[in-house]
């Protein structure tokens, strides 16, 4: 809520439930007052909401549906949070992703947490009906450095560890690079992971909602989910 | 723009940009590596390794693949095989539509088939010289009829004493007009003027649009170069009504013949004192400059311009806000396309009553459009508002070699393809909507009998495609998906049909992504399977033999 000011409030409907909330509370933060749970691949509470998975698009009666998680709430709005239209996108989106995903997620052998097998699971998705991205991986990965492992194969761009690198631990390494299709995640100049200027402090791969960016098993202890 | 321009500068200086001038650059501005690194990889115009080879940059789009043949870029290749020092590389349009198939050689526009283009790149043939707009006749929209007369309107008010109720009479002339953006959005110009006005913030700015780049669009280039005195009066006007004290043109980077022209207009601005720092003796002040953009067709979208102009890779904003509140450095913004302010000092000149008159029926004032495509004479027209696609077509010479219409897209590849039957239907916002397309930026593509309408829809979605920055997942992987399934499916069709699966992924596009470019990718090639479901194209995507062409 870093907008809200506390001097006004604005008050609006939420899947049929009333709620006044400060001024510049986005939609997605009343909903969770409410106890509703948004899913969402980019947004993490800790950070600045940037809206680029569309997971948390909900329906205000407008043309489109605007991510939740950016949007301010507005006097009078009456929001679906979870509409069959709503669902229905959030399925194709999460389908869309999972075509570019290696068959195994790292994290999910590791600490069992991947956030996008998670929506898998919930949307009960069984088949993908896009072109298979993610055959001979070739986006690639990056072993450099000794104790985090990169695998652009797995990564979502939901801009979660650019954020955690340059603005919360304020390290200012990662980067987006390229366009369109091809963008992925670069350190530096595009160096590897290795090589750049990273100080190894684990905010990024403690962020990551895929495999992306996972733990290296070091002293040959193995890395895996709680029981 | 700082930042930008310093990268632009040693992309001109060395050819490209090295890790090594990156480092300096980052050390003497005091910016992170991770920041220039997402510049230099996200603008087309920065390159990594250097090259002395010529450069030859060949369109891939809808018109140039039409009159150039789907093989128009490949030809270019072939044809320069085994030249010396030269690079060719396909490139998203570079609207020169009218002069299609088109290619830049060393940034220079040439036109014609992969003979005329090599025979430019390997120096047999001299680079033509720039051919200018028609400058020297006076447009329909141009309310002087002497060089010396220019800038009178923006005179006129600038004396007034009643300041106050002659901005309010300027605004509601604007909204009495009916004029709405002409960049593709339709916002009521009146309105966004009225809007910035009051805004709270300081300093207020006025940016005028000049990135189009969308396939078919060119209209905005030539009412540049002809009417430069129209958009900077129109700029100082808006910055004295809004209170704004900076104006800048951001322009397409291909689009250097007329940035010089442009340029010569600014000065000739400056030297009458209608631009600085004491506009025409008022007191007012108005600075303007022209930023080239380090290239993109996102960079048209007006967030995503002002990300480029704030050093920001150029991906568009979540909205609201809306520029008008929180533009360029989240302060109140006017933006509006070059040809909805070039429209503004004869509006404000001759009285919106005047410019309504001077459309057809209902509809109100003049409109540019820029014919392409399977038409006798291309070119940039000035028809009244509402006047029909088919008189338009007449007005264009008709469809050449005496064949007949069998669709045409409106307003560009952001618009849905229309079937000749609908050609009657009049230019305009929502004529245009009811028969199942849009006005987009007036690039009306004209297509013959005998045309593959699959193909040339892919050639669009392609093109949202390859433009798209990245940003949102719908467009980003959705528009790529898309490209895939229809290339796949040509190349061997697997019998299985593949409108489902496109529909759903039209809706996610349409509805989920944060801006035009991804909620359109797929409209064009959405609007061939509802309109000519009979095509053999149409009949393989959706898993059936036969169809007719």
């Amino acid at each position: 809520m870093s907008e809200a000011s506390a001097s006004k409030t604005v008050t609006l409907t939420i899947d049929g439930r009333r709620v006044s909330v400060p001024e510049g509370t986005t939609i997605w933060e009343a909903a969770r007052g409410l106890g509703i749970d948004i899913p969402v691949l980019c947004h993490s509470t800790r950070m600045r909401p940037v809206g680029v998975c569309r997971m948390c698009v909900v329906d205000v009666g407008a043309r489109t549906l605007p991510a939740s998680c950016v949007r301010p709430c507005e006097n009078d709005m009456e929001v679906d949070t979870r509409s069959a239209e709503v669902q229905r996108h959030r399925r194709v989106l999460t389908q869309l992703l999972l075509a570019d995903q290696p068959e195994e997620s790292a994290r999910e052998a590791s600490t069992g947490d991947d956030e996008l097998m998670a929506l898998a699971r919930q949307f009960d998705i069984a088949d993908i009906p896009y072109p298979d991205g993610a055959r001979q991986r070739p986006r690639g990965a990056d072993a450099s450095s000794p104790v985090i492992a990169v695998d652009h194969q797995a990564c979502i761009l939901c801009d979660r560890c650019i954020r955690a690198c340059d603005e919360l631990q304020h390290n200012d390494v990662i980067t987006r690079t390229g366009k369109g299709y091809d963008t992925r995640i670069a350190f530096d100049l595009d160096a590897p992971m290795g090589e750049s200027t990273c100080v190894s402090c684990g905010e990024c791969m403690a962020v990551c909602p895929t495999g992306a960016l996972t733990n290296k098993a070091v002293a040959g202890l193995k890395i895996e989910p709680a029981a | 723009m700082k930042l930008l321009k310093s990268m632009m500068a040693l992309q001109a200086r060395d050819g490209a940009i090295s890790d090594e001038a990156l480092n300096t650059l980052s050390k003497k501005e005091d910016v992170p590596l991770y920041r220039l690194e997402g510049l230099r990889s996200f603008y087309p115009v920065f390159k990594t390794t250097p090259s002395t080879a010529k450069r030859v940059q060949v369109c891939r789009d809808i018109v140039c693949r039409m009159r150039g043949g789907s093989d128009y870029c490949a030809r270019v290749r072939e044809a320069l095989a085994g030249a010396e020092d030269v690079e060719v590389e396909e490139v998203s349009c570079i609207g020169r539509c009218d002069s299609a198939p088109a290619a830049l050689v060393e940034e220079v526009p040439v036109s014609g088939d992969p003979e005329r283009v090599s025979a430019y790149a390997a120096g047999r043939l001299e680079l033509p010289a720039h051919q200018p707009a028609l400058t020297g006749e006076r447009w329909a929209t141009d309310p002087y009829s002497r060089d010396d007369e220019h800038y009178a309107t923006l005179g006129a008010y600038l004396a007034r004493d009643d300041a106050a109720q002659a901005r309010d009479e300027i605004i509601q002339t604007l909204k009495d007009s009916g004029l709405r953006g002409l960049g593709g959005a339709a916002f009521p110009a009146g309105m966004k003027w009225d809007f910035t006005r009051r805004a709270a913030g300081e300093p207020k700015y006025v940016i005028c649009n000049a990135d189009e780049s969308e396939p078919g669009t060119f209209k905005d280039r030539v009412i540049l170069e002809a009417n430069a005195h129209l958009l900077i009066e129109a700029m100082i006007l808006a910055g004295w009504v809004i209170g704004s004290h900076r104006g800048v043109i951001y322009l397409r980077h291909e689009y250097l013949p007329e940035r010089e022209t442009l340029q010569r207009a600014i000065d000739d601005a400056y030297q009458r004192g209608a631009l600085g720092a004491d506009v025409l003796g008022s007191g007012f002040a108005f600075e303007l400059e022209v930023f080239v953009s380090p290239g993109g067709y996102i960079l048209g979208e007006e967030t995503a311009l002002l990300e480029a102009l704030e050093d920001k890779r150029g991906e568009p904003r979540n909205k609201p806000p809306f520029p008008t509140n929180a533009g360029l450095w989240g302060k109140p913004t006017l933006m509006n396309n070059v040809e909805t302010f070039a429209a503004v000092p004869i509006i404000l000149a001759r009285g919106a009553q005047w410019w309504a008159d001077q459309g057809r029926d209902r509809h109100k004032g003049l409109k540019y459009v820029c014919v392409s495509g399977d038409v006798a004479k291309p070119g940039v027209y000035c028809i009244p508002w509402g006047m029909t696609v088919a008189e338009v077509l007449d007005l264009c010479g008709g469809v050449p070699g005496g064949k007949a219409l069998k669709a045409f897209s409106p307003g560009g590849s952001s618009t849905n393809f229309l079937p000749a039957k609908l050609a009657d239907v009049p230019m305009d916002f929502d004529a245009l909507a009811q028969a199942g397309s849009a006005m987009g930026t007036a690039a009306m593509v004209f297509v013959a009998e005998g045309r593959d309408m699959v193909g040339l829809a892919l050639s669009q979605v392609r093109f949202f495609r390859n433009e798209s920055c990245g940003k949102c997942v719908p467009c980003r992987v959705g528009s790529h998906k898309a490209v895939q399934i229809v290339e796949r499916c040509q190349a061997a069709p697997s019998g299985a049909d593949q409108y489902p699966v496109l529909e759903e992924l039209d809706a996610t596009l349409a509805k989920t992504s944060i801006c035009g470019l991804g909620q359109v990718a797929l409209g064009p090639l959405m609007s061939v399977f509802r309109f000519f479901p009979d095509e053999a194209g149409v009949a393989a995507l959706r898993g059936r033999a036969g169809g007719k062409t």
